[in-house]
């Protein structure tokens, strides 16, 4: 059996990757799926349908906000972006994230 | 920040349901796009394939659709349009329970928005007029005395010349006035003495001609009136032509400039306004008419800001006029307060009867209840499917909760609609028990608040009537479910919805009985037996105007004395006329409300006290002239009747005793009631409470009066306490208080009225004579505003005994339903009719019987009227309701006679 090469987004991280990838510019809904899959290299596939739920969410929580814009090639798109406390979660987030996998880490090295 | 970033994006995600779906929409739309692009580009698949692809990686877009609605928090808005949807298709599926319940609570609603917006309007009044809440009252109020004092002319004058912060300042003052038209027709009619203010205040244009003007009160200006639309037509006959006639208003000829438009009532309610010409000089400061003084406040000037600038010159006046302006605090206050409409117990009473009519609904929401419970009953198998699917017991709640408020906001938009009548039924029926018409700020209209108290009625209405039986169909859903025969389950009629029906068969018992009680009355005091001949009696009441000519005496003993001269006149030329057999004065007339007083009798006898009545007898009183018992044909019985002597003047105003003769008659039932029997004639009795001390507010007794004489009784209450104990005193004619006058005429009496009017006309235009009615058909406002509680009371009562009989029917139509199987199996193993009868009839025929019992018991307790006759028809009435709720029973108890055993066994329930 071979592995699989890319892997849906655990739910619970699919807040965190959202969060950092607008961290760097805003973005409209496709976008975002389309780089998590790039910079993970198609290992981390967004499920396209559920990300937007997640974007409405963080919406209600005051974590990003969103416009219309027009993209590059002239269509009308939604564009999400972070907000202060959006860049403050973000940050609780990830020290979570790396407490987690540190803590993951060693219980796969030990065992 | 981000609570309000959240809190924003959650209004903005909430109250944009359809615009959310629509970005949504647009967003998925925009993704699949850019997806099938990318598939294209970088895959090289052919637009329809890609596409197709994109869709799928999508995944189910109604899901995702679902859950964005669900994060929005508006999954219980579907289901609730859901839930209303089904109720609406309820409503048409029982149109039974519709029509008797939605019926009941458009009743209930009607009844409650119509008097909520009646209080409303009395509490707190919205002028129709422009800015409103600027046209304000000034009163000089009385510290001392604890009153208002109306005799501010000197004070008018002051204030109009110097307030800044009220503009537009007025007086008015209203007073009867004969009105006789160029057709020689005399009529008493309210006329507003008025400054040309009034109509600036109150600034609707005339329908003809013009209103009144500043030069029209100059004291050399002619006699002019500006007419309301209510004289136009029931005096002028709708006349356009009639600005510019002369009338005559008491004895002044005065010309008709003006028509104003149907409405107006300014300053209260009249319907005729002539300039208000006084001048401060002829009178002393403190002394002269009293007046009402209204105006506007300045623009941006504040009630407050006026009242500092008013109590400013009112302590002016007070340092400058201690003798009679130590104790005057002038104040400011919006206009309406300053028309003493309602007063502390009719306030009481306003505010309690928004208690009554809550406890109205709650009564009808309870019947519409138990319908729904007996519905929802009928649907429990329905609510256990649902259940098993996954409902929430939350959800069914929320779903009968639903279906409830389709039928009260349908029943409640019907109960609005109509409740414009109920405001109108009102104020007809206040306008006639108190003979005058309501201030020009009733209306029929009905505000917001009114319209937003019947929501939160509805809204209660439907928890009561939803939830409350849902409560009880969805406890133990559960074991219900675990259940194979959900549908026979164990849900029965428990204690509250039996104390629910008794309760109601008792109020509907006692509905009724009030109503026939109260009908009797009426009847009673229609039919008062008086022994006299009273068709051959015209009756009418007299007053007299202080319109004096100019330079004439005004002291009050100059009045008195021109009355009793007026008074005597008008009697001589009556007896001159042909078939006039006699004539007589009195404030009161046999078959007139004579209201009741306590009396004491001095030592020497008397009969026991009611012990209804603690602390003296109960009588009743009419002062009567000195041949008042002759008129009337009554024989005096013992002692002596009035003589001439007896009617000694008074010198005082009304209600003041001054030196007038002690010495009264009595009844027959007098010499029975207070006396027991005994020799009247000599003995001494007065007033228990006659004159209350101004401060302590204590009644002190009245001066002792002596018996002379003993007559018959002649009808000085309702028949059914036809043998009150009655008084008579010799009349004050100098008095100034509406006198009656009783004219014996041979032949019809009803047929002398027109020549009444112009024989009183005729000895002087002042005397003014309403009320024409002959004694047999006497009524006065008392008996019409009975007539009115007759009715609504009819109402209530029918309403009320359809609501019970629609709620048993439900209670044993819901019983055999759920017993179908048992009484198929009773059937089936020999029972005869009579013992399936029995069975089912035992429950609700005890309750009916409970609730009749309570109803008797409690109409026998409330009722003072216990004589044998109210007794036998309080029972013959139980009977009645028992015979109609059995009535009742008599389809479903069909319905379970018919059912067949095979059929019954066969059925799953």
């Amino acid at each position: 059996m071979s592995p699989r090469p890319q892997t849906d987004v655990l739910r619970g991280s699919l807040d965190l990757l959202v969060l950092k990838t607008l961290s760097l510019e805003p973005m409209h809904g496709w976008g975002i799926g389309q780089r998590i899959q790039q910079i993970s290299d198609g290992v981390l596939e967004v499920n396209q349908g559920s990300l937007y739920p997640a974007l409405q969410r963080l919406e209600k929580e005051g974590l990003i906000t969103s416009d219309w814009q027009v993209t590059e090639n002239g269509r009308r798109a939604r564009f999400y972006q972070l907000t202060t406390s959006g860049h403050r979660a973000l940050g609780t987030e990830l020290d979570n994230w790396r407490r987690f996998t540190a803590g993951l880490e060693a219980v796969l090295r030990t065992t | 920040m981000s609570a309000i970033d959240g809190l924003r994006a959650r209004l903005a995600l909430l109250f944009s349901r359809t615009h959310s779906d629509a970005r949504f929409n647009e967003e998925i739309a925009f993704h699949i796009e850019m997806e099938t692009a990318r598939l294209e580009r970088e895959e090289g698949l052919p637009h329809a394939e890609a596409r197709r692809r994109a869709l799928i990686a999508f995944g189910g877009v109604e899901v995702h659709k679902e859950a964005l609605r669900d994060g929005r928090g508006l999954r219980w808005l579907g289901g609730l349009t859901l839930d209303l949807k089904l109720g609406i298709r309820m409503l048409l599926k029982y149109p039974g329970l519709t029509l008797i319940g939605g019926l009941a609570f458009a009743f209930a609603i009607w009844v409650a928005a119509g008097a909520f917006e009646f209080a409303g309007q009395a509490l707190f009044p919205r002028l129709p007029l422009p800015d409103a809440n600027r046209v304000v009252a000034i009163e000089s109020w009385d510290a001392a005395a604890g009153r208002a004092e109306p005799r501010v002319l000197h004070d008018f004058t002051t204030w109009r010349t110097e307030l800044r912060s009220v503009t537009e300042l007025g007086a008015y003052r209203v007073a009867q006035r004969n009105l006789v038209t160029s057709n020689g027709e005399s009529q008493p009619t309210e006329v507003a003495e008025i400054s040309a203010a009034a109509f600036r205040i109150a600034p609707d244009r005339p329908l003809y001609g013009r209103v009144l003007t500043d030069a029209d009160e100059l004291p050399a200006a002619p006699a002019v009136a500006v007419i309301g639309y209510d004289v136009w037509q029931h005096r002028f006959n709708g006349d356009p032509t009639v600005v510019g006639r002369v009338v005559q208003l008491g004895r002044t000829p005065t010309t008709v400039v003006g028509v104003m438009p149907e409405g107006f009532g300014f300053p209260v309610a009249q319907s005729l306004w002539v300039p208000l010409r006084l001048s401060p000089l002829d009178y002393a400061r403190g002394d002269g008419p009293s007046l009402h003084v209204f105006g506007k406040l300045a623009t941006g000037v504040t009630l407050a800001e006026a009242q500092t600038e008013l109590t400013a010159l009112g302590r002016r006046a007070a340092a400058d006029f201690p003798v009679t302006h130590q104790h005057l605090r002038p104040r400011v206050m919006p206009y309406a307060e300053s028309v003493a409409l309602i007063d502390g117990s009719e306030l009481f009473l306003a505010r309690s009867s928004y208690g009554f009519f809550l406890m109205l609904v709650l009564l009808v929401c309870g019947n519409v209840a138990l319908l729904m419970f007996a519905r929802a009953a009928t649907r429990e198998r329905e609510l256990v499917v649902r259940h098993a699917l996954g409902a929430t017991r939350g959800r069914i709640l929320a779903q009968l909760f639903a279906e409830a408020l389709v039928l009260c906001g349908v029943a409640a938009a019907v109960g609005l609609g109509v409740a414009r009548l109920g405001v109108r039924l009102l104020v007809n029926a206040i306008e006639t028990n108190t003979g005058q018409p309501l201030p020009f700020w009733f209306h029929a209209e009905l505000s917001p608040w009114t319209v937003l108290y019947a929501v939160g009625l509805t809204v209660l209405g439907a928890g009561v009537a939803g939830v409350i039986p849902g409560l009880k169909v969805t406890r133990g859903l559960e074991a219900r479910l675990r259940q194979a025969a959900a549908g026979a389950g164990g849900l029965t009629f428990g204690g509250i919805w039996t104390a629910v029906i008794v309760a109601q068969i008792a109020v509907t018992l006692g509905f009724p009985v009030v109503a026939y009680s109260v009908a009797r009355d009426a009847a009673d005091t229609r039919a008062m037996v008086a022994d006299f001949p009273a068709a051959e009696y015209l009756s009418a009441r007299i007053a007299l105007d202080r319109d004096l000519p100019p330079g004439a005496d005004t002291s009050f003993a100059a009045f008195a004395a021109r009355r009793q001269t007026i008074l005597r006149e008008l009697e001589r030329r009556l007896l001159a006329e042909s078939g006039v057999v006699g004539v007589t004065l009195a404030d009161r007339l046999p078959r007139m409300d004579h209201p009741p007083r306590m009396i004491d009798v001095d030592a020497g006898g008397a009969a026991p006290e009611n012990p209804g009545y603690p602390g003296g007898y109960r009588t009743s009183s009419a002062e009567v002239d000195v041949d008042y018992f002759d008129v009337l044909g009554a024989r005096v019985l013992a002692g002596r009747a009035f003589q001439e002597s007896d009617m000694v003047a008074g010198t005082g105003p009304a209600g003041v005793d001054g030196d007038r003769s002690r010495v009264v008659m009595v009844n027959e039932s007098f010499v029975r009631l207070v006396l027991g029997g005994r020799n009247p004639i000599g003995r001494r009795l007065r007033n228990r409470y006659d004159v209350q001390r101004p401060r302590s507010g204590e009644w002190e007794p009245g001066p002792w009066h002596e018996i002379v004489g003993v007559v018959p009784d002649l009808g000085m209450s309702k028949a059914s306490d036809p043998k009150v104990a009655g008084i008579y005193r010799p009349l004050a004619t100098d008095a100034d208080v509406p006198l009656y006058v009783a004219v014996h005429v041979r032949g019809d009496a009803a047929a002398f009225g027109p020549r009444l009017r112009a024989v009183a006309s005729a000895v002087d235009p002042t005397l003014r004579i309403d009320n024409v009615a002959r004694m047999d058909t006497l009524s006065d406002p008392a008996i019409q505003f009975m007539t009115f509680w007759v009715r609504l009371v009819s109402v209530v009562s029918v309403v009320a005994l359809l609501l019970s009989m629609a709620g048993i029917y439900a209670v044993m139509s819901f019983t055999v339903a759920r017993r179908t199987r048992e009484i198929g199996i009773r059937v089936a193993l020999g029972a005869t009719p009579r013992r399936v009868v029995a069975a089912v009839f035992a429950r609700p025929l005890k309750q009916v019987a409970l609730g009749v019992v309570a109803g008797g018991v409690l109409t026998a307790i409330t009722n003072d009227d216990a004589t044998p006759r109210a007794l036998a028809g309080t029972l013959l009435y139980s009977v009645f309701m028992l015979a109609v709720c059995l009535i009742a029973c008599i389809v479903p108890t069909w319905r379970a006679l018919r059912i067949q055993p095979t059929e019954a066994l066969r059925a799953d329930g």
